[in-house]
């Protein structure tokens, strides 16, 4: 992607403005769900016009339109609850991983209501597809989160999938979910059954770098006690051609986040933090937009797309 | 006009929308419905059509109120928006089946525009609440102050301004580009 920041401002603008043709619209929507920048322009555009909406005068609805809303919404219901009771047998494996995790976040978190939420979808999504390998259903679950993220803008993307797809899109799992603590968890039971076990990591601690207008999961950072860092992306990033991404971190009570290098769209990373201290719980990680060559003051200087804490994780 | 200051809360019927509650949504519906079935029909202009914009995007704030943020404060911006982008969506779709060109759809327009009389300008001096966007929009030219309401509030595309305002196509799209950027400018 090599559109320079004006042209996609221009284009956020006229897609909120609504000049653009019906195939141009439907480009930016499926742009939407994958890129943060213009995610970000659209939606300062909309604050920008919103005023404008007072310019149309109010229209009494007929009589009719709220039973007819009210019986749609009722059957999007009914759906999910057939849904729910038919993922009923339980996979052990994958269980006892959503319930490992579970309890890591309850250490972590003061939100008990958002904490029986995240259990019951983990377990729920476990169950989902209990009759597949776990390897190969962490796999496909995250293959999906790549093509298909959350905050997609067509309805269709809640209404026309199933299974395992379903739960991940279904927003209003995302939105229970209180933040990045217990967010992890979800990650974690993907993450813990798609590495094969000979190369696997023995991560101590969890960072979920979640978008931070849209809470949509963009990396995940494991580090682990031999001060071994992974950086996984769960989905499409789409960087302009004269920009970087770069990657940060700052523990707690340190003065200013420190550089762990630029990184790739879409690749994984893996470092080693000789130079730092053992990662500590809530240890913040950043991912900013720079120049090309990485930011000229060794600082943060451009938006953030993606920031998390850590989280420790029980092993 | 807009019910900003009244005390609703739309944050917190969209996050009790995420966890299930229907009451919230009827509560969104009454509080708001007029308003959203007003900004449809400006930019559809059919009535059967905007109430079927306001259904469809009900249907769609219930399914994704949880995609929601509600730390952004935001709530009621974003309701609009959904409508408003179902309603942009309904009209282009249309155009895209009932026009076979642009020529079509200049003659359609100009025959529409003949029995309306209205002028977007007018209807733009009617408001002076509109804060800082107002300031921002009277320190543009009136072709692009007009370009801009038009597109917005009417869901006029760019060959109808051009009819509307009677200049050529690529005329009205510098128009747009230039006017945005003065705006964006302007309210930073």
């Amino acid at each position: 992607m090599t559109e320079s920041i004006e042209t996609l401002r221009e284009l956020a603008g006229e897609y909120v403005l609504g000049t653009l043709p019906l195939a141009a619209r439907h480009d930016i929507e499926r742009r939407l769900a994958l890129e943060p920048l213009l995610r970000a322009e659209v939606a300062a555009w909309e604050q920008r016009l919103l005023p404008l909406t007072a310019l149309a005068e109010p229209t009494e609805p007929s009589p009719e339109l709220w039973p007819k809303i009210s019986n749609s919404v009722a059957g999007s219901r009914a759906t999910a609850a057939a849904d729910q009771s038919a993922n009923q047998s339980a996979d052990k494996v994958a269980n006892d991983a959503a319930g490992q995790s579970a309890n890591a976040a309850a250490d972590q978190s003061a939100n008990q209501s958002a904490n029986a939420v995240a259990d019951r979808s983990v377990k729920q999504s476990a169950n989902t597809e209990a009759d597949q390998p776990a390897n190969k259903r962490a796999s496909d679950a995250a293959d999906r989160s790549a093509n298909k993220p959350v905050g997609s803008l067509t309805p269709s993307a809640v209404t026309g999938a199933g299974g395992w797809r379903r739960w991940w899109d279904d927003l209003r799992l995302w939105r229970a979910l209180s933040g990045g603590a217990v967010f992890a968890t979800l990650v974690l039971a993907v993450l813990l059954t798609r590495q094969p076990s000979s190369e696997a990591l023995q991560p101590a601690y969890m960072v979920v770098l979640v978008a931070p207008q849209e809470r949509t999961a963009g990396y995940v950072v494991q580090a682990s006690l031999n001060r071994k860092l992974t950086l996984t992306p769960l989905q499409g990033v789409a960087v302009p051609g004269n920009k970087s991404l770069q990657f940060w971190t700052k523990g707690t009570d340190w003065k200013a986040p420190v550089s762990l290098g630029l990184v790739r769209p879409n690749q994984s990373v893996k470092l080693t933090l000789d130079q730092l201290p053992q990662v500590q719980q809530d240890q913040l990680f950043e991912i900013t937009l720079e120049p090309e060559a990485g930011s000229p003051t060794g600082k943060p200087t451009g938006p953030i797309l993606y920031i998390g804490r850590a989280v420790k994780v029980a092993m | 006009m807009p019910p900003t200051a009244d005390g609703f809360d739309y944050d917190a019927a969209l996050h009790a929308c995420a966890l299930g509650d229907q009451q919230a949504l009827h509560r969104l519906y009454q509080q708001d419905g007029r308003h959203l079935l007003g900004v449809a029909l400006r930019i559809v202009r059919r009535r059967d059509l905007a109430e079927d914009v306001l259904h469809d995007a009900f249907v769609s704030i219930w399914q994704k109120a949880a995609s929601f943020d509600a730390g952004r404060g935001a709530g009621r911006g974003w309701i609009f928006s959904v409508v408003r982008h179902q309603a942009l969506n309904a009209l282009r779709s249309r155009e895209r089946d009932v026009y076979t060109d642009d020529n079509d759809a200049l003659d359609a327009l100009q025959e529409a525009q003949d029995g309306q009389g209205d002028t977007v300008a007018e209807q733009f001096e009617l408001q002076a609440n509109m804060g800082r966007l107002n300031d921002c929009l009277g320190h543009l030219d009136s072709a692009k102050r007009n370009s801009i309401v038009c597109a917005y509030v009417d869901g006029c595309s760019h060959s109808e301004i051009a009819a509307r305002l009677n200049a050529p196509l690529g005329t009205v799209k510098a128009w747009l580009k230039r006017g945005l950027a003065a705006l964006r400018e302007c309210m930073a």
